[in-house]
């Protein structure tokens, strides 16, 4: 909703940061990320026609404490101020890099000409235009929804009891702004609002049907705010999660092996573990970990292809989750796979490569265990199996017919009788209860994560962080596609649950999990502390000198656009 | 950063592909809906609550079937015709699959894809349906077929108009016996027999080999045997009900020589007559106005000579629904093309007429001039074998008997047929549970039927009601 509107900011990357002079040739290079791959290729961000450059010859890299230029193996070297440089080199304004016979200077952006000029004339346009919602105004919205559909359940059902959660929700949301908001100094709260709207409309089905199934999910949602917030903080370093990563990949991977040993099998799959009154499972958060594992990597700006010890990884992970019979999760990594691997390499070769393989392994798998198959076989026509395989599906379209539009009302409807209506089945549960316009609006609001990705990576302040995002919102369309269209009987119904809104407590603490690596793609994210950290006269770009007030309060904005 | 910007437009298409998954399910649920809520397994509408705020359903003649008042479904006040017509109309719960207030449960209650069942009932507007058939035929049908299990149906062969659509055992819609369900006298009573029920269909699937060897056999109809009354066929014997001597396909038909077309099944071989008998509907179903009717079947994919030879003669494991032999009949009374029946005449309501029934053709059956010939032959078959007057006083009938051999009990009686009245020009099928005789109990029940709707036409001449195609 106007969560959206929001979203519609100006592209970071239409004005410079630094600019780079050849002043042999006069030419100047705007840069304008924070990783900006250098070399004769066209693919390059910054594009050297002059034949003794690499195709790829160096990344120059914005970080906390300054700009640095690394080589990537090119046959001429870096020198800045004609000392190769080895690794990582911090290169100050005014300083000379040589690639090859091309001499570069460092500058400030408002250094140079009429080009900045120009651009703060455009920004200014595009401010006038551009509105803002700011992050009160949504979580009042998500407020007022909640507390219209709790007081349609207390006249539904005659009886107080289904305020509870829903209060509770709304308490925890409130808190959650204020504090991010004081200690964390976060302004933006889009990412969070959409989040806040799924898991409520989530809360407040389970409510009404099962007030236990809605105090589990409001732990949860605490849960996964706590684990959302730890992560934005883990992953604000990239060397951190570089030094980590293994150690993830291992005790994820651990986390696995241990569900097949000590696992329960519920409901047709051994990817539960029972630990007294909480039985949680751990596939969930192995999504978390394995983000970490195929988004980190030392490669710069993925100008690499190997992806071996990622395709290894990712292959034993997807074994664990067969031989539990976990089939749809199995699928998700599966789709993460190849999200992340070309994210990464760019290389159609992996991506045909791995989907024959997974292919020839399907074979295989069903020629040697054909009953898998017999799971599926109601795909495409679930009537002719309404007694059996196809009866979810069935009551779901049945229901979902019945509810319209605007719904039949919540605890009015007949698909909460059916087993896994609030998890498997819950949109076919939100279309019947609170129609077809709410429930669509959660598939969509999924769909928003990943154009918010979209929207923001090539905003972000490292390629890690945007590989993740793409990965972690591809992950979750993903998820929510294989729930919506297995219960429609589009696709063959896998019992994944939909992110954010199907009741199960692993599920939604690791939704909120995966939230945060998209929210770290967000440069605003971390932008403010580093206005405060940082100091103005800081040799790590040119904002910071200007006679205009107007002007230095454009490049403050840069960092901390409210 | 420019490179991920471009690979990221792989994920984007992903979410592209969802969002149009999305709007597939949307459009898909929109023109489904009204379909998948009305199915028997929708708690919402399972019960007479379902039908609380339902619209009337009327006879062809506006004699009121059903009506909703005050929240419940009263039928009508006569209880022969709430019995006679129940498998048309339904009773309150959707255990009747074929029946209109199970298929049109959701038209007749207004639902609408908008407000689904949650429709404020300020904004209700429920559908009214007329049907095609005759409450009183339908009595008819029903005192004719009596305590027998059985099935009538009559259909005008020039608009397609189901006239009568009786089905027994049967019962009171307002009052749903208690031991409906382990009671054996109400064994089957939630079919309508007419579409749901199959039964082997004996001398009447003669039409069908008929049909086969006149089109697959040059001069057919001149085809000689002599039948002595029985055969061996294969390593088994084949018998008739009599002995015909020395016959022709019309003669052979006439007196329903079961040698002679257990031969020309033989002659003509399994693939030669599965091609006729799927062109002549079998092994297919058919959908009238919503309900899907029973598969009619024909498969000699395993069977030996002999078993050849009396599939022929409509037994081995030939099977047909009495509506599948009724169009059959009247595609022979149509120059081979039936007119497809139908039994809704029109849905209508504040917002409009949501549906109105009309004449169809269904595919081609057989050639006009094959048609022309079986019509001969079935009205000579009358002529010499049932007698016109002992058939039907009122109009000149065509038609062809059978009786069903089944595997235990007594067999099943069949007739088909149609008139040659230009104006009552009706097709029909009956079929007898147990009934032994084809000419002695399913004649009769169709006699009665057929005067009674001459009768009802010289009021309304049904050629009126909808001009032929």
């Amino acid at each position: 909703m106007t969560a959206f509107i929001s979203l519609r900011y100006g592209r970071r990357e239409k004005h410079a940061l630094v600019t780079l002079e050849d002043t042999d040739r006069e030419i100047l290079y705007p840069v304008l990320f924070w990783e900006n791959s250098i070399g004769r290729s066209r693919t390059s961000d910054i594009r050297i026609k002059d034949p003794t450059v690499s195709r790829e010859h160096a990344v120059l890299l914005r970080r906390s404490n300054g700009w640095f230029i690394a080589d990537t193996g090119s046959k001429a070297g870096v020198y800045v101020n004609g000392q190769q440089a080895q690794g990582r080199t911090p290169v100050y304004i005014g300083d000379q890099i040589r690639l090859g016979l091309s001499v570069l200077t460092l500058r400030r952006a408002d250094d140079t000409t009429a080009y900045s000029e120009r651009e703060y004339l455009r920004y200014k346009e595009a401010k006038r235009e551009s509105r803002t919602v700011t992050g009160s105004v949504l979580l009042m919205l998500i407020t007022v929804y909640i507390l219209f559909l709790t007081a349609e359940a207390v006249l539904n059902m005659n009886s107080f009891a289904p305020v509870i959660a829903p209060l509770g929700f709304v308490t925890v949301m409130w808190i959650f702004y204020a504090v991010s908001r004081r200690f964390f100094k976060r302004r933006c709260f889009e990412l969070e609002a959409l989040a806040f709207l799924l898991s409520g409309t989530g809360i407040i089905l389970n409510t009404v049907h099962d007030q236990r199934q809605s105090f589990v999910q409001l732990a949860a949602l605490v849960l996964g705010i706590i684990i959302y917030c730890f992560m934005l903080w883990f992953i604000e370093v990239p060397d951190r999660v570089m030094k980590w990563r293994w150690l993830i990949a291992v005790g994820a991977l651990g986390m696995l092996g241990l569900t097949i040993a000590i696992g329960t099998n519920l409901n047709g799959a051994k990817n539960w573990i029972v630990l007294g009154p909480v039985s949680i499972q751990p596939a969930e958060f192995v999504k978390i970990a394995y983000i970490f594992i195929g988004a980190s990597t030392l490669d710069y700006l993925q100008t690499r292809k190997n992806l071996f010890g990622f395709i290894l990884v990712s292959g034993m992970y997807v074994g664990v989750l067969v031989l539990m019979s976990d089939f749809g999760t199995a699928v998700i990594f599966f789709a993460t796979f190849l999200v992340i691997a070309f994210m990464r390499s760019g290389d159609f070769k992996t991506i045909i490569l791995a989907v024959t393989a997974a292919a020839l392994a399907i074979i295989v798998v069903l020629s040697v265990k054909p009953y898998i198959a017999a799971r599926f076989q109601a795909w495409g026509h679930v009537w002719e199996y309404a007694t059996e395989e196809g009866y979810q599906q069935i009551n779901t379209l049945i229901y979902s017919s019945s509810g319209g539009l605007f719904g039949v009302g919540l605890s009015k409807g007949c698909l909460q009788y059916v087993f896994a209506s609030e998890s498997d089945l819950v949109f076919g549960l939100a279309t019947e209860e609170l129609g077809l316009i709410i429930a669509v609006l959660c598939g969509v609001v999924i769909g928003g994560l990943m154009l918010y990705a979209r929207a923001v990576i090539t905003r972000s302040r490292s390629t890690f962080y945007s590989i993740a995002a793409c990965s972690a919102a591809g992950l979750l369309v993903f998820q929510a596609a294989l729930n919506i269209f297995g219960v429609v009987d589009l696709l063959p119904l896998t019992g994944v649950t939909l992110p954010f809104v199907s009741y199960g407590g692993s599920s939604m603490a690791a939704c909120w999990g995966l939230l945060a690596f998209i929210k770290s793609a967000d440069e605003r994210t971390y932008s403010h502390r580093h206005a405060k950290t940082v100091p103005a006269d800081d040799d790590d770009d040119g904002y910071e000198r200007s006679d205009d007030p107007d002007y230095t309060d454009y490049t403050e904005q840069a960092y901390t656009r409210i | 950063m420019k490179r991920t910007r471009t690979r990221s437009i792989m994920v984007v298409l992903l979410t592209l592909a969802y969002f149009a998954g999305l709007i597939y399910h949307i459009v898909n649920l929109s023109l489904h809906s009204s379909e998948w809520v009305s199915m028997p397994q929708n708690a919402h509408i399972a019960d007479s609550e379902g039908l609380a705020d339902a619209g009337m359903i009327y006879d062809r003649n506006g004699i009121v079937l059903a009506q909703s008042l005050n929240g419940t479904r009263i039928y009508n006040a006569s209880e022969a015709v709430r019995r006679a017509c129940l498998h048309v109309v339904g009773d309150d719960s959707t255990n009747i699959s074929t029946a209109v207030q199970t298929i049109y449960r959701s038209e007749l209650s207004g639902y609408n894809f908008i407000f689904g069942l949650g429709q404020p009932d300020f904004i209700r507007t429920s559908n009214n349906i007329t049907l095609t058939i005759d409450a009183g035929l339908q009595t008819t049908a029903l005192s004719a077929l009596g305590d027998r299990k059985g099935a009538v149906i009559v259909y005008n062969y020039k608009t397609g108009e189901i006239l009568c659509m009786t089905s027994t055992p049967t019962y009171d819609p307002q009052n749903v016996p208690e031991d409906i369900e382990t009671n054996d006298d109400y064994e089957g009573a939630y079919l309508n027999r007419v579409l749901s029920g199959v039964y082997p269909p004996g001398s009447t699937f003669k039409l069908v080999t008929s049909a086969a060897a006149l089109e697959y056999i040059p001069d057919a109809e001149n085809i000689e045997y002599n039948c002595t009354g029985s055969d061996e066929i294969g390593t088994k014997e084949f018998n008739c009900f009599s002995v015909s001597g020395l016959v022709t396909m019309r003669e052979a038909l006439a007196q329903s020589c079961n040698c002679y077309f257990g031969f020309l099944a033989l002659r003509l071989g399994g693939e030669q007559m599965t091609a006729q008998a799927q062109k002549m509907g079998f092994n297919n179903c058919y959908t009238i106005d919503g309900a899907q009717t029973a598969k009619s079947i024909y498969n000699v994919s395993e069977a030996n000579d002999n078993e050849l030879a009396w599939s022929g003669v409509g037994q081995y494991t030939v099977l047909s629904t009495p509506i599948n032999m009724a169009i059959i009949s009247a595609a022979v009374a149509n120059g081979g093309i039936p007119v497809m029946p139908y039994f809704i005449k029109e849905i209508k309501g504040a917002t409009g007429t949501l549906k109105s029934g009309s004449t169809s053709l269904g595919s081609i059956m057989m050639p006009p001039d094959i048609a022309q010939k079986l019509y001969d032959y079935m009205d000579y078959t009358v002529e010499t074998n049932y007698g016109k007057n002992y058939f039907c006083s009122s109009l000149d009938i065509c038609a062809k008997t059978g009786t069903a051999e089944i595997d235990e009990g007594i067999a099943h009686a069949w007739v088909t047929g149609f008139s040659k009245d230009e104006d009552c020009p009706l097709a029909f099928a009956v079929v007898v549970e147990h009934g032994n005789s084809g000419y002695g109990v399913a004649i009769p029940v169709a006699t009665a039927v057929l005067d009674a709707a001459a009768a009802a036409s010289t009021l309304h001449p049904y050629s009126r009601f909808r001009s032929a195609p």
